[in-house]
């Protein structure tokens, strides 16, 4: 039997416990210790109009929660929301790395059967409430619009000079790094506004929510950018940050940075089971380090236009909903109510990209710049674990021998991999490879499988089921190649040879 | 015995361009993880070479090094052009050969064929994208680049253009970033030291074919290039700036051909080298 079951990798809850945020800096009221742990933004782009959603995972009072990020334009009422916490759940759940898992059919026989395992997150209702004003002082800060929008006040400053800025900052009770000033000025330079959002105590003591919820901003502005850089200012180490990118042509890579995927489709041992997110968090670090520590990996990515009916292969959970779209940030499909397997109630062209950060003041000396490609091409974190058959085998010939053997080169295998993608050492799991050796014993206790005969016939047997790793496939090709070429050469040769004569 | 043998490969510039980008295309295929791509370089290179020896029986005008510019002309898209699909490669390389039998102006194609096969390409079927982020930063690879680039351009004594481009958009980039936005000097560098970039100098606004005979006129003509590139770089957010200036700057090359007059560049010069000793 053949059954496929999913674990759900939320990449967040291994993240390194740094006091970080993704774009602009949360900054403390008072000092204390500020714990933002997560940093995920939904960024959706279509033509200029950008709409950037922005997770709130601050621990701690809220009192004391303010943030800072630099923003094109200034943003009007109505293009700043409040939207819910469960809509990021959502699209971790949909795209993040998955461990899927094989049962070996009965060698004897073969016969197919899938089960699946989903998972469904409970949503919940939006809500959203504000008040406008505006007023001016002598800092040459200006205060541009001001908004309260859910348990938020927003402040959307423009400013002639940082000092002003930071003065004006540091005087309304925000504490700002040391290194801040230097980072700020390069931003008003660039005509940028600053988005400054703190706590309404008192509509955040009315709401029923336990946490501070996303903000989402909507401009139009040719610049596709997130600010990282300003977030540094209070970061010693790195910091993960995952976008959720989604537009209505293709893939969203990275401009001034490398975008890779991620390594992918291997096969890894079956104890991963239960340390899977260690497993994915040190692929990740190694991935990471491999590409100079400065590249953009891409997690998943795949094409949710309504025309597609695969929306996922496999499917974690379901795909997201026209609703969940809409929450997101995502406003150039329509609503469209088609039944069926696989349909989605929403029609238009959409492309999904899941991108994975890992930034540091080193190696990230610029803020991440993005452009959206025609690039449709679909990519996920995808791990699969191969249990053997563990029933008695009893058919004719040597299957059994042959199958013990297969699942021993494929252990091997499956050993070298969580070396090469992840680091790990793999002398430590030895005997998940000599485990096989009772069985081989068991089965062939007169050592046939030693015999040069036999194992001409395995390797036969193997070619034949195209077993065969691929790398094999191309080393001789290109080697027949070669040899093609040199036999041609030789060949022209001779014949020009005989000419001359 | 051996100097005989190398010296009609010395001779033709071309050969020079090959080595580069085919060094340029293994690094990248090597450490930069683009052999997804391999079956887009199949495709590019063979359509190019079919392209250009159709074109070549079209013209009537055969010659023996008929596969080097084609060659050329396909590795520099295998390293520019990216595509949704063998289709759009497949465009890419016949309008990019194509144009070099079709768009003339006095004996000279008008367009880099590179860049013309890049911007029609996107142009027409919005399929086809320049990746700058594909070359990553690492600084070293594009300073030994960067390096064999001038040993390339020596040889067809184009080193002023580069050299130009370099001086004139660098230098605005640097008094943008550092000077006026008061960035690190980190972020220009990390600005300037793009793949994409150091191609573009080293292979598109040099190609003696394309680019105005005189050093005068074409010095001015880069500075010009890269001053428009700088504009739409900085006010417009444009990544791939550069390579759309050129398109549209190519056909202004006769009339700088014109007021600075200079012999048309001949790849392989048809007299042996001779050396004086």
């Amino acid at each position: 039997m053949k059954t496929i079951v999913y674990f759900l990798l939320s990449c967040i809850t291994f993240m390194p416990h740094y006091a970080h945020s993704f774009c602009g800096f949360y900054v403390a009221k008072a000092d204390t210790e500020l714990f933002n742990e997560k940093s995920e933004v939904i960024l959706t782009r279509d033509g200029f109009e950008t709409v950037l959603t922005m997770s709130n995972d601050f621990k701690g009072d809220v009192k004391d929660f303010a943030m800072v990020i630099p923003v094109p334009t200034v943003l009007s009422r109505n293009n700043i929301k409040v939207v819910d916490r469960y809509i990021f759940d959502r699209l971790n759940g949909y795209s993040g790395p998955r461990l899927v898992e094989y049962y070996d059919e009965h060698p004897c026989y073969r016969y197919d059967y899938r089960m699946m395992e989903s998972m469904s997150i409970p949503a919940m209702e939006v809500m959203e409430d504000a008040s406008g004003a505006m007023e001016f002082d002598d800092y040459q800060v200006t205060i541009e619009a001001s908004y309260t929008v859910g348990e938020y006040d927003i402040l959307l400053l423009s400013a002639q000079e940082s000092s002003g800025l930071k003065r004006w900052l540091t005087d309304n009770g925000y504490q700002i790094p040391e290194k801040a000033e230097a980072i700020l000025e390069p931003y008003l330079k660039s005509d940028m506004k600053f988005f400054v959002a703190k706590v309404n105590l008192e509509e955040y003591g009315q709401s029923d929510y336990q946490n501070l919820r996303p903000i989402q901003i909507r401009y139009n502005h040719p610049r596709f950018m997130l600010p990282i850089r300003l977030g540094m200012a209070n970061a010693k180490g790195s910091q993960d940050l995952i976008v959720y990118a989604m537009t209505p042509r293709g893939r969203v890579e990275a401009t001034n940075y490398q975008t890779v995927d991620i390594p992918s489709n291997f096969n890894i041992p079956t104890f991963i089971t239960d340390k899977f997110s260690t497993f994915y968090k040190d692929l990740f670090a190694k991935a990471y380090r491999r590409n100079g520590r400065n590249a953009v990996f891409v997690e998943y990515a795949w094409d949710l236009s309504s025309s597609n009916y695969t929306k996922c292969d496999p499917c974690a959970t379901t795909p997201p909903a026209y609703s969940e779209l809409i929450d997101a940030g995502v406003h150039w499909i329509d609503y469209e109510d088609v039944s069926g397997w696989g349909g989605a109630d929403y029609a238009g062209n959409l492309f999904f990209t899941r991108l994975h950060v890992r930034y540091d003041n080193l190696h990230f000396p610029s803020d991440l710049e993005f452009h959206v490609t025609s690039n449709m091409t679909s990519h996920q974190g995808r791990y699969v674990m191969n249990h053997m058959y563990d029933g008695p085998i009893e058919c004719e010939g040597d299957t059994d021998l042959h199958y013990y053997l297969d699942v021993k080169d494929r252990r091997e295998n499956e050993l070298d991999n969580l070396a090469y993608y992840a680091g790990w050492d793999k002398n430590k799991y030895r005997s998940y490879v000599s485990a096989i050796d009772a069985h081989l014993e068991r089965v062939d206790p007169e050592g046939k499988r030693g015999n040069v005969l036999f194992l001409f016939k395995h390797f036969g047997r193997n070619i034949l089921r195209h077993s065969l790793i691929p790398h094999y496939h191309y080393a001789i090709t290109i080697l027949v190649g070669i040899l093609g070429l040199v036999l041609m050469r030789h060949f022209v040769r001779r014949k020009e040879v005989l000419r001359v004569q | 015995m051996t100097v005989n043998r190398l010296r009609p490969f010395l001779q033709d510039a071309r050969h020079y361009q090959m080595t580069y980008l085919s060094i340029f295309l293994l690094t990248g295929i090597l450490f930069l993880e683009w052999h997804h791509n391999l079956s887009h370089y199949a495709v590019l290179i063979v359509a190019a070479l079919c392209i250009q020896s159709m074109g070549m029986i079209a013209v009537n005008k055969y010659n023996k090094g008929w596969w080097k510019s084609a060659l050329i002309t396909s590795l520099g898209l295998c390293l520019l052009c990216k595509t949704g699909s063998l289709q759009t490669t497949l465009l890419a390389a016949t309008l990019a050969i194509g144009s070099k039998f079709i768009i003339r102006f006095r004996g000279k194609h008008l367009f880099n064929p590179v860049n013309f096969g890049l911007i029609a390409t996107s142009l027409i079927t919005q399929d086809s994208w320049v990746s700058p982020g594909q070359w990553g930063s690492h600084l070293i690879l594009l300073l030994v680049l960067g390096a064999l680039g001038f040993i390339v351009l020596a040889k067809v004594q184009r080193w002023d253009a580069p050299l130009t481009f370099f001086i004139v958009f660098g230098g605005l980039m640097y008094a943008n970033i550092v000077w006026y936005k008061g960035w690190d000097f980190g972020v220009f560098l990390h600005s300037i030291t793009s793949g994409t970039l150091v191609l573009f100098a080293f292979y598109m606004i040099t190609d003696p074919m394309t680019t105005p005979n005189h050093r005068t006129g074409r010095i001015l003509w880069i500075g010009l290039v890269s001053f428009l590139s700088f504009v739409l770089v900085t006010q417009f957010y444009f990544y791939s700036a550069p390579i759309w200036v050129l398109f549209f700057m190519s056909p202004l090359v006769p009339l700088f051909d014109k007021y600075w007059k200079a012999p048309k560049y001949v790849w392989a010069p048809k007299t042996p080298l001779v050396i004086h000793s």
